[in-house]
């Protein structure tokens, strides 16, 4: 017997589910839910643990990262009391509670917290790049005498060096809380290594995604992951080519590979932000302040990244490290806050959900064989 | 009255085309020597009704027989003043479902002639009941809010009104309650209720004659003239009263009982009639300390949908309780409200309601209550099953805990009577009887008990959708909850609708006019008292109570009471009530016209005595819908199948019938019999049957009864094709020739 919590909803209106005392349980949303399985029923139950407080169920819930916020529900709701929307303030909350540092929680609950955190990063970043910035050269374009790959690569493999150990924290807090819920199942090493591949799988494809009934939405969802892969792989591994004082020949591979991720972020970003200002779909009519951050964000990274290039083109030195050290100042917050605290969480979160509940179906499927054979054997 | 009769044969709407007309009129003036026989190419049309007309104005024809629809249709265009019309279905019943030019159809179409002839040559004209010193004043009995809705509705129609309430001042239940729902846009609002305004005009009303602290200590008579005696104050005044609305309500059900939801044993448990005096009456506060409260449990269908309880839903506890919940929320927004329900029924704009309650954050529950248990500081802490959650849950302790418990209705109140027949021998015959419950309100005078019969859960029998209002009692209307679980606006329309039934039945019984169903009927049952055995049937199985009995059980009439259902026709074994136009002699000589071949001619014969509520109609549609029927049946409609005598089937297989159908509507808790019991005692009347068979050394199996209803007009023609095959399974009828 579990005890009601009534505080529990109110707590997590700041995380965005502000109508769901609306819910009537009809079940509705599960029923036109292209993602439903008869393992993970979402969004009623997921509804009703949240109108009773069941603080602890939710916690150890795998359901949100199940759903892909297609908006079916909340347009069929006839309460409206916004199922996806629920849906997507529980993954805030998840994120919130597997947090160690607990800054993700203030980071979601505070939009105090959330402006001076932008603005601390943004300032540190201008400060830092003040102190070790290379020599100005204004008679030519020069960005790598400006940002001295020996600091700027160094430097950015700490910065996400940090960000990912916080992150695999954060994981191996999430698959605690999931691994030990329901049916409880030990899950053999080799299980690990066979079902890797489901991880790598949706990382990279988002698969599920695609059973939503709005397919175009993982498709642009695609583009914008590409785009940030690509441009990822240009800073990190490619930089030779990237941050350098050369002017490369417009078909050089890097220079279409640096388009090619401008062009696909800045199109679904701006997308994404006319969408929430619009709000006609069911996705962008409800936007957590945490939202408006991540969008923001990353169009001036991308947008301050864009001209960088543009200067550097034109050989206008000065407006070349002066943007350039602004796409920095926007590119740490984003990353500092998003990844490991808020909503770019959900790149580890989702594909690690979904290999987490494969590993425990394959388990459990494998311990109800070896059952079922020693019942057999015992029953010849 | 010397009868000249006419015929007039209709050969509109495919009747000319199928039949032999010529040979159809020649059956009229030749076997039955009808002076005027006539054809007309379209009876209904001006032409056709000035032929008839001229008929009657020329040649002093003064009985008529309409060969051509359903007596269904154009009645009001075949009515012709002091003439009598008997009407023969040829369209719907012969022509539209048999085939045309066929041998058998046209022996169908000549025994339905020859059927209507010697029924025109039988009826005589009714001549309407007069009754003497009639009133046309209106009884509303309770002054709650129906009562008092009703007074009012009587008055503003020009009635003089007669109120009796009970208590000392009007209002009833609904002068108890803080605030209502409201029912205008946004739906969510709580509302005063203008109880006060409408007191004060009922008080003010010089149409409407006041008892307060008053009962009716006796009601004799019938309607039109009722004799009501009042009590009030240790004495005793007379009203005479045309007819009466019953509108005494309901009471709350007994939380007393309710001790395993803790209602006794914990104070800070209380109902939710307490909780609307609290709100009403200084702020809703703890039993036990007087705090205001911080949390707040309602428990829905406490007692209610529950066997060992009130098995049936109360229609307003979930609204109600929803509306206290607001009280809560307006009183302390921060308080918790808890809702535990089984299914909760918010109708129409309630729904509204409901969903404001839940965004003011309420939670509710679906599931079963397991418990309450009193923890530190008189608080309480709930254990239910959560079947929306799937999980056992329970709460945080509780301020206070609201049972919204059931409506009670007021007829339920009292000592159980069954009123049964006695026969000859003095043991008691099992004919189904009415139950009623002496709740010491109407104090009628009746033969059949004092009170209006009830239903299974005591609220008084009043016909759900076909004729709410109607009680059994002629004259005797219910509105309310006394009848049916109601809320506000649903008593407030449900007053009017009683009271119009109250004066429709004030105005025919002074044309003498039967009321609903039968309201064009003139005629009303006369009894040959000479031959009357004393033997009860009659005064017992009449389903509206219409006959008293005197000393020597003397059947004592009140026409007035009466719905010409003919059930007493039915019951009487020495067949000594009849009515003008309708007796077993006329339709023993109905079913004597019919001509039956001889065994080898291999045409059997069925007849079918069809209901003219439900079946006769629905045969009507078969034919309509052009459904093909055995050509072997004989159709007999009658007033209702309680007025069905044994004589007739006995009379029909000895004429050489082969097999006998009646058709009537659905009876038991759900009826759809027109006159309630008709059908039911119908059936009975045929479980004791077999013994005459047996006496003619017949099978059982050639009377048959079966339940139909309106909608059934696709199932009639296999249920005769049915009937049909078991007859020839049977064989003929031996007494064939005779």
């Amino acid at each position: 017997m579990v005890t009601v919590n009534p505080h529990f909803a109110k707590k997590l209106q700041k995380f965005g589910a502000k109508t769901s005392s609306e819910c009537f349980n009809c079940g509705t949303c599960s029923a036109v839910c292209p993602l439903v399985e008869e393992q993970a029923l979402f969004p009623r139950k997921m509804i009703r643990y949240v109108q009773l407080g069941l603080e602890d169920k939710i916690k150890h819930s795998i359901e949100p990262w199940l759903c892909y916020y297609c908006g079916e529900c909340q347009q069929y709701c006839p309460r409206q009391a916004n199922p996806g929307e629920l849906m997507m303030s529980l993954r805030r909350y998840l994120t919130s509670v597997y947090d160690w540092t607990g800054l993700s929680r203030k980071l979601y609950t505070s939009k105090a917290w959330e402006i001076i955190s932008i603005l601390v990063l943004f300032f540190a970043t201008l400060g830092v790049i003040y102190l070790l910035h290379g020599p100005i050269v204004t008679e030519h374009t020069e960005l790598e005498t400006f940002a001295p790959r020996h600091i700027v690569d160094p430097a950015g493999w700490l910065f996400g060096g940090v960000l990912s150990i916080i992150l695999l924290i954060n994981i191996y807090r999430m698959y605690r809380l999931i691994m030990t819920s329901g049916e409880q199942v030990t899950i053999p090493l080799s299980l690990y290594v066979k079902e890797f591949f489901t991880l790598v799988w949706h990382f990279f494809t988002q698969r599920r995604f695609g059973d939503c009934k709005n397919r175009s939405r993982w498709l642009k969802h695609w583009l914008l992951m590409s785009g940030y892969a690509v441009a990822f792989i240009l800073v990190n591994a490619l930089s030779k080519w990237f941050l350098t004082n050369e002017f490369l020949s417009v078909f050089h591979p890097v220079r279409l590979l640096g388009y090619y991720a401008t062009i696909a972020m800045l199109y679904v970003t701006t997308e994404a932000i006319i969408g929430r200002l619009r709000k006609a779909e069911p996705i962008h009519q409800y936007s957590h302040s945490t939202d408006w951050m991540f969008l923001i964000l990353l169009w001036l990274t991308v947008f301050t990244g864009l001209l960088v290039h543009v200067f550097k083109y034109l050989d206008l030195p000065l407006p070349t490290y002066y943007t350039f050290a602004l796409h920095l100042a926007f590119t740490v917050p984003l990353l500092a806050l998003e990844v490991p605290f808020t909503k770019w969480a959900h790149l580890a979160y989702r594909p690690f959900a979904l290999y987490f509940k494969r590993l425990k179906e394959s388990a459990l499927e494998a311990q109800r064989a070896k059952t079922q054979a020693t019942q057999v054997k015992m029953s010849a | 009255m010397e009868k000249k009769m006419g015929i007039y044969v209709c050969t509109g709407c495919d009747i000319g085309e199928s039949l032999d007309i010529d040979a159809l009129l020649k059956v009229a003036s030749g076997e039955y020597k009808v002076p005027v026989c006539k054809s007309h190419p379209f009876l209904c049309g001006a032409e056709g009704v000035e032929l008839i007309k001229n008929d009657i104005a020329g040649e002093g024809v003064n009985a008529i027989v309409i060969a051509a629809c359903s007596q269904r249709v154009n009645y009001d265009v075949f009515n012709f003043e002091n003439v009598i019309v008997e009407r023969v279905n040829l369209r719907e019943q012969v022509v539209w479902c048999h085939p045309a030019n066929d041998e058998d159809t046209q022996m169908l179409a000549e025994d339905s002639l020859r059927m209507g002839i010697v029924k025109a040559q039988q009826v005589s004209l009714p001549e309407p009941f007069q009754a003497e010193n009639l009133s046309k004043t209106v009884l509303v009995v309770g002054g709650g809010l129906a009562g008092i809705t009703a007074a009012l509705e009587a008055a503003r129609a020009g009635y003089k009104t007669v109120l009796v309430e009970k208590e000392a001042s009007l209002g009833g239940w609904a002068a108890g309650l803080k605030k209502v729902v409201g029912l205008r846009p946004p739906y969510t609002e709580l509302e005063d209720l203008d109880l006060a305004e409408k007191i004060k005009e009922v008080e003010g009303n010089p149409q409407i004659t006041v008892y307060k602290s008053a009962q009716i200590e006796k009601i004799a008579g019938a309607p039109g003239m009722f004799d009501v005696q009042i009590r009030q104050n240790g004495s005793t005044a007379s009203e005479r009263v045309g007819a009466i609305v019953l509108a005494t309500g309901a009471v709350a059900y007994d939380a007393g009982r309710l001790d395993s939801l803790g209602f006794g044993k914990y104070t800070n448990v209380v109902t939710g009639e307490m909780l609307e005096k609290m709100a009403a009456n200084g702020g809703i506060k703890r039993p036990s300390d007087g705090k205001p409260v911080e949390s707040v449990a309602f428990i829905l269908c406490a007692g209610s949908r529950d066997k060992s309880h009130l098995p049936y839903c109360s229609a307003i506890c979930c609204t109600e309780s929803l509306k206290q919940a607001l009280y809560v929320k307006e009183q302390n927004p921060k308080a918790q409200v808890y809702i535990f329900y089984k299914d909760l029924r918010a109708p129409g704009t309630y729904e509204l309601l409901y969903q404001r309650v839940q965004k003011e954050g309420a939670i509710f529950f679906r599931g079963e209550v397991y418990g309450i248990g009193e923890v530190a500081d008189n608080q309480l802490v709930i254990a239910a099953e959560d079947v929306l959650a799937g999980e056992g849950i329970k709460t945080e302790p509780i301020d206070l805990v609201v049972l919204a418990t059931g409506m009670v209705p007021t007829t339920a109140i009292g000592e159980k009577l069954v009123i049964k027949a006695e026969d000859e021998k003095g043991a008691q015959e099992e004919a189904p009887a009415d139950e009623i419950i002496r709740s010491n309100i109407l104090n009628l005078e009746y033969r059949q008990g004092p009170e209006v019969p009830t239903l299974k859960y005591g609220f008084a029998d009043s016909h759900f959708i076909c004729f709410p209002y109607e009680t059994r009692r002629t004259g005797i209307y219910a509105a309310g909850s006394v009848r049916s679980p109601m809320d506000i606006p649903t008593t407030i329309k449900d007053a009017a609708g009683a009271v119009l039934k109250a004066i429709q039945c004030i105005e025919l019984t002074a044309q003498g006019s039967a009321v609903h169903p039968r309201v064009w009927d003139l005629s009303f049952p006369e009894f040959f008292m000479q031959r009357c055995t004393q033997c009860k049937r009659c005064t017992v199985e009449c389903p509206f109570g219409a006959i008293n009995e005197d000393e020597k059980f003397n059947p004592l009439p009140n026409p007035t009471r009466c719905r010409r259902c003919g059930v007493c026709m039915g019951a009487c074994p020495e067949r000594i009530i009849s009515f003008k136009n309708y007796s077993v002699p006329i339709i023993g000589s109905m079913l004597k016209a019919i001509e039956v071949p001889e065994e080898d001619e291999e045409k059997p014969r069925i007849l079918i005595f069809a209901c003219e509520n439900d079946a006769y109609p629905a045969l009507d549609m078969a034919g309509i819908n052009r459904l093909p029927i055995s050509p072997w049946v004989r159709i007999i409609p009658v007033r209702c199948l309680g007025s069905m005598n044994l004589v007739w089937i006995a009379d029909a297989l000895s004429k050489g019938i082969d097999g006998i159908l009646l058709l009537g509507c659905k009876h038991g808790d759900d009826y759809q019999c027109h006159f309630i019991k008709g059908s039911e005692l119908a059936n009975y009347r045929l479980s004791k049957i077999s013994e005459t068979l047996n006496r003619l050394a017949l099978e059982s199996d050639r009377v048959r009864m079966v339940q139909v209803d309106i909608m059934d007009y696709d199932v009639i023609p296999g249920i005769i094709e049915d009937f049909v095959k078991r007859l020839e399974e049977v064989g003929p009828n031996p007494y064939k020739g005779f």
